[in-house]
């Protein structure tokens, strides 16, 4: 009885109410017309808010993520003595492997070695620890705990140790967002081997990402492999993406070789864009056969700075004889054979 | 303690805040990087429409407006949209808190199952005419029936982890005020 009833004041403020609650969702649709319209833009901001928010509550994720993981790896103690069964026959199956692998390797390098074959220098990585995934069933993406400031950029194809997981999309400075393959608006060109038929990889939410787009369907079988290509220069040519397999729906759907089960730490690649061919004409043309300078036959030796060849038994009579042409002819590293 | 100091509304407000930034934490966490899991239940939807039915005057628009948009921002959904849509769902319950401090429980969790749908289909439906890429119909739909399922333990939960319940005709509060 001491104090007044409110309710009367409440009369008042109910219009008010209301035209503040009218207010708020003009706001929120003016927001998503808005991300409609622009959406770099709003993403943008999107991804400055989480890069604001979620590092501050990395130090609380961790633990947990890593206290769940242990219970998962608990559970599998369980089963101790069939994984340890199954771990011997694979081990034995792998040792063959492991002998195949080596001869692959030295067949490898000693084929490299005649190309003089440079891998790209610029294809180097940063790794990045998984702070988040999307939080919700409909959206397949992850959140690394490097951006703007480590110098990701927008596009770079991120993997596991083993094959391609997505692609950059989004940047904030802290951080930034992995498309995940899976993602159903991922569509990245990937190539078949060995049949060598493009098709394109469109993640449909599932974990077995369809091929789209392909030619001769008929020429796939289940176990080629797939790889990315380069075009549209959209990733690298040349990383492992997974395994064709049928579908159960008889799609040609594609086993990733990722281990999307544990996105734990995932490297960037830094790939920086190829010179784009702007003009449009010039291929076309035939151009007018340039005169060769004079003195040059054929290709080009190796320049000087090169590390001497892999194959020891060979490399000291080569430069032997490479010295000593280049010392009687005096031209500038020319062949002349 | 606290609820001397601050009062009821703002400490109800506070643990809403709090339960809140629980579920979305919790949803944020890199457990599930596959793809493929049928989607659970939408908790904070949940939370929100009880609530609203128990206590509206604990939950300001502004404060669920924020809410849902902080959501919307960090779980990749068109901003904007989800939370425009469940402000007016929890603005229609609250428009309706006198009729539905009378009704019992099964009606109760009729009425918020039509609110859910309706907000689900609206939702739909504008991202339909704007053209925004979905996941499919049934894979969200399912999001949607588990929280109608999950409601009635929302609500089991708030009753008596935080004895928050409709108050009665003519209850008064500590002040000697009607609820």
């Amino acid at each position: 009885m001491a104090k007044p009833r409110t309710y009367d004041s409440e009369d008042f403020s109910r219009p008010l109410r209301r035209v503040l609650v009218g207010f708020s969702v003009v706001l929120f649709l003016a927001l998503f017309v808005l991300w409609r319209i622009d959406s770099p833009r709003v993403e943008r901001f999107r991804m400055a808010l989480i890069d604001k928010v979620v590092p501050s509550f990395a130090w609380a994720m961790a633990p947990v993520t890593k206290l769940s993981t242990m219970v998962d790896n608990f559970q599998s103690y369980g089963r101790l003595y069939e994984q340890n069964q199954q771990l011997r026959e694979e081990l034995q199956q792998m040792k063959a492997w492991k002998e195949a692998a080596l001869q692959l390797e030295q067949k490898n390098a000693r084929l490299l070695d005649l190309n003089n074959v440079r891998l790209d220098p610029m294809l180097t990585h940063i790794t990045g620890v998984v702070l988040t995934d999307s939080g919700s069933p409909f959206r397949q993406s992850v959140l690394l705990n490097v951006g703007m400031r480590d110098g990701i950029q927008d596009g770079w194809a991120t993997m596991d140790g083993i094959g391609l997981v997505g692609r950059i999309s989004g940047v904030g400075n802290r951080t930034s967002r992995v498309i995940l393959l899976t993602d159903s608006s991922s569509r990245i060109p990937v190539i078949v081997q060995p049949s060598g038929q493009k098709a394109v990889l469109s993640g449909d939410n599932s974990m077995l990402p369809p091929l789209d787009f392909l030619e001769h369907s008929d020429q796939i079988q289940p176990g080629d492999q797939v790889v990315s290509t380069g075009d549209g220069n959209v990733f690298p040519a040349g990383l492992l993406v997974g395994q064709v397999a049928m579908g159960a729906d008889k799609r040609l759907r594609v086993v990733l070789a990722a281990n999307y089960e544990r996105l734990e730490f995932l490297r960037v690649l830094r790939s920086y864009a190829s010179a784009p061919i702007t003009d449009t004409g010039a291929l076309l043309v035939p151009l007018p056969p340039r005169p060769l300078p004079t003195g040059v036959q054929g290709p080009l030796m190796p320049a000087a700075g090169l590390p001497a060849a892999t194959q020891p038994e060979e490399a000291g009579t080569a430069a032997e004889s490479t010295a000593s042409q280049t010392i009687t002819d005096g031209t500038t590293g020319a062949r002349s054979d | 303690m606290i609820n001397a100091l601050i009062g009821p509304v703002w400490l109800h407000r506070l643990i809403f805040l709090g339960v809140a930034l629980v579920i979305t934490f919790v949803r944020l966490l890199p457990l599930q990087t596959t793809a493929g899991h049928l989607p659970g239940p939408d908790l904070l939807l949940c939370l929100i429409f009880a609530w609203m039915v128990r206590r509206p005057e604990y939950l300001s628009a502004l404060m669920i407006g924020a809410v849902v948009l902080a959501e919307d921002m960090l779980l990749m959904r068109p901003p904007g949209l989800w939370a425009a849509l469940v402000l007016m769902g929890a603005e229609f319950i609250r428009a309706r808190s006198a009729l539905t401090r009378e009704l019992n429980f099964g009606v109760e969790w009729l009425l918020v199952a039509g609110v859910i749908f309706g907000v689900f289909f609206a939702n739909r439906t504008i991202l339909d005419m704007a053209f925004v890429d979905q996941p499919s119909f049934g894979f969200s739909l399912l999001q949607i029936i588990w929280s109608v399922v999950a409601y009635p333990a929302v609500v089991a939960l708030s009753r008596y982890g935080l004895d928050l319940y409709k108050p009665a005709m003519g209850q008064v509060d500590s002040f000697g005020r009607r609820m």
